[in-house]
């Protein structure tokens, strides 16, 4: 067969769609089968830098035998080829014994056989892929053609190595942004910190193959229980050197291999490849994370690039963590904020029950007067036998009785007594602007906060004062007519020598008429339809009994701006006066 | 002795009617009126030793009538009564004179009314 003609078929097979040892197997079978050669084998170079006598003709004697060991570059006739990248030839009596490898002891009863050896390097401009070796029994030297063919023949093996090789970091680079993926997936999730973690371990340990994964948590972080959470089985004597591979990330904040570990006895006796990699967040180390992996397993991700790989992992985790210690903060504020809502609505509902229920004693007791009044009058003028006079003291008495009733339930509505602490008005304006802006009516109405950085606590009846605020809105909410803008603003203010933390809500809703404006504090003044007078009067009434004032500037045409001003101590401002 | 005068301010007629008849009573003489600018007028016009106001009334109600009839006349005393108790403990800083809670049992408001007549 003419050799175009044999290049042809292995360029065919070459490029179909076998498996890789089958298409290399194959063109080394046609070479031996077409060609004067007897024995045809491939080396290939590893992950690990050393050459494995890997592919071979189905008459191959040598390569049982070659098989045995495999040799660094550099070392024998194959390492120096692969070493250099220039094709060497030999003959019978040229050829070094045991071809220049002392590790090839079997040889030595083989060689002989054949009269010319030739080894050619597979690579390409930038790499070296392995070495194809050929013997020839029936001539002492490969001619020009034979060589030419060679070289053919191994950059077409080359091409294949290469594309099988970019096949396999292709599968790697899908599988890592496959788990990567999962992991942004669970990470992203609002589970519980515990099941995120577990499920963590569970994926990183399936992704890479590997025998272990733990992940372990400093103290103080997501203040939960457990502060392990490990997936697969980690053996007695791992535990020891697990907890000692953490405390040198944590003191070097790297990642550390097992290699790096100076524990010469234990490295020698396992079995295991160990990697573990801070989780750091903003500067602050979270905890660290561990894998484990037997050595000599194949196929695992682990292999070659596992400090890449549990780098890029540990990033994923820390960036996972904080999230998830946001969620949790977000949710502990979220819930929170509800039962603050749960608490203002309340609250808002029995004022508004209140000041009903105060206008309704307030309506009984005309007619209960009324009532009374004239039934003494008449006991008074009339002369009564003794029955009607019990009568009279019966009606009297049960009037007494619901006078009492009426003013225990207006004690009742009174306020209750202050209870006076610091509070942070910031926080509470918040929860009220919090609760009024998830009312769908209050849609059309947009509230700016401007709060004076040198002020935070002020000693206060928080829940008094909360009232205070929610009257004032409510009333530019209905002075607005339900659309408009509302200012709300803290600051400090010394009056006569004394500190005055100050809270002034502004509103575009035309002002106050002057006509009115000097009885918006008596009680029973309304000027809504169905209001009872008591809002700003009892508002007034509360920042009175806390040694504060309400002021009012009314921009007639423009909107009026309350403003609650409540003595501070003088220890309660951080910065100096303004 | 002359009599002294009241005026008796509350929106009710009935309350009117019985003050003005309690209060007859007691020697006093009684007018009444039934909101605050009634009130006003009627102190721009006639001559008072006394006025009871009510708070809660439609129009004008006592506190802002209390204002006015003490732009008239800052020495008439006047006293505040209301259904409502809330308020008692605020009178003075309404430049009221006294606060009665309304009441079937009318003794308070004599007793008030008597003491501020007294010192007057």
């Amino acid at each position: 067969m003419h050799p175009i003609d044999i290049l042809g078929k292995i360029i065919a097979i070459s490029h179909s769609n076998l498996e890789i040892a089958s298409r290399i197997n194959a063109i080394l079978n046609i070479i031996t089968q077409d060609m004067p050669f007897d024995e045809a084998i491939v080396y290939t170079l590893d992950t690990d830098k050393k050459l494995t006598c890997r592919y071979k003709n189905d008459k191959s004697v040598l390569f049982p035998l070659l098989n045995e060991y495999r040799s660094h570059i550099g070392e024998g006739i194959v390492g120096s080829v692969a070493q250099k990248r220039i094709p060497q030839g030999f003959t019978f009596k040229d050829v070094p014994p045991r071809l220049g490898c002392l590790f090839y002891p079997d040889l030595d009863g083989y060689i002989q056989k054949y009269r010319a050896f030739h080894f050619i390097p597979i690579s390409d401009d930038s790499y070296l892929y392995g070495v194809l070796f050929i013997c020839a029994s029936s001539m002492e030297r490969l001619n020009k053609p034979h060589n030419a063919f060679l070289s053919m023949v191994a950059r077409e093996i080359g091409g294949i190595l290469r594309s099988n090789q970019l096949l396999i970091s292709s599968k790697k680079r899908i599988s890592e942004l496959a788990t990567l993926s999962e992991l942004g997936r669970v990470l992203a999730s609002s589970s519980i910190p515990q099941d995120i973690l577990n499920s963590i371990t569970f994926i990183i340990a399936k992704a890479l193959n590997a025998a272990f994964v733990t992940v372990r948590l400093s103290h103080s972080f997501l203040k939960i229980d457990s502060q392990r959470f490990t997936y697969g089985e980690i053996g007695s004597e791992s535990k020891e050197i697990i907890k000692k591979l953490e405390m040198e990330v944590k003191n070097q904040e790297k990642t550390v291999s097992l290699k790096d570990l100076d524990t010469e006895g234990y490295r020698n006796t396992t079995s295991t490849s160990l990697y573990s990699a801070p989780l750091t967040s903003k500067g602050r180390f979270l905890g660290t994370v561990t894998i484990g992996g037997p050595i000599t397993q194949s196929g695992s991700v682990m292999e070659g690039n596992g400090r890449y790989l549990i780098e890029t992992i540990a990033n994923y985790i820390s960036s996972g963590l904080e999230n998830t210690l946001l969620t949790t903060k977000l949710k502990d504020v979220l819930k929170e904020l509800n039962s603050a809502q749960e608490r203002l609505v309340e609250q808002e509902t029995f004022r508004n029950l209140g000041e009903m229920t105060a206008n309704i004693a307030h309506e009984i007791k005309n007619p209960l007067v009324i009532i009374g009044g004239f039934t003494k009058r008449l006991a008074r003028k009339t002369r009564l036998d003794l029955t009607e006079n019990r009568y009279i003291e019966i009606i009297l008495k049960e009037v007494a009785r619901l006078e009492a009733i009426l003013d225990e339930v207006l004690n009742y509505v009174k306020e209750s007594p202050m209870v006076i602490k610091d509070s942070k008005i910031s926080d509470f304006i918040d929860e009220l602007v919090f609760l009024f802006t998830s009312d769908s009516a209050w849609e059309k109405i947009e509230i700016t906060r401007e709060y004076a950085n040198n002020i935070s606590f002020v000693p206060c009846d928080d829940q008094q004062i909360k009232q205070v605020l929610i009257n004032i809105l409510m009333n530019a909410y209905d002075a607005m007519q339900g659309s408009g803008k509302i200012v709300i603003q803290t600051g400090l203010k010394i009056i006569n020598d004394r500190p005055f933390a100050s809270i002034s809500i502004s509103d575009t809703g035309g002002g106050i008429d002057p006509a009115i404006i000097d009885n918006i504090f008596n009680p029973f003044f309304t000027t809504k339809d169905g209001g009872t007078g008591l809002g700003l009067a009892i508002s007034n009434k509360i920042v009175l009994n806390h040694g504060g004032y309400i002021q009012i500037h009314n921009l007639i045409g423009k909107g009026a701006t309350f403003i609650v001003h409540l003595p501070i101590k003088n220890t309660t401002i951080r910065e100096e006066r303004i | 002795m002359k009599k002294a005068r009241l005026l008796i301010v509350d929106d009710e007629e009935n309350i009117r009617f019985l003050f003005k008849e309690e209060l007859e009573e007691e020697g006093y003489s009684v007018d009444v009126a039934s909101n605050g600018l009634e009130a006003i007028d009627k102190v721009k016009h006639a001559v008072f030793d006394l006025v009871v106001l009510d708070i809660k009334m439609p129009g004008m109600n006592g506190i802002e009538a209390l204002n006015e009839i003490k732009n008239i006349n800052k020495n008439l005393p006047v006293i505040l009564c209301s259904a409502y108790g809330e308020f008692k403990q605020d009178f003075s800083s309404w430049a009221s004179d006294g606060y009665v809670v309304k009441s079937a049992d009318t003794n308070e408001l004599k007793q008030t009314i008597k003491n501020l007549l007294g010192v007057a």
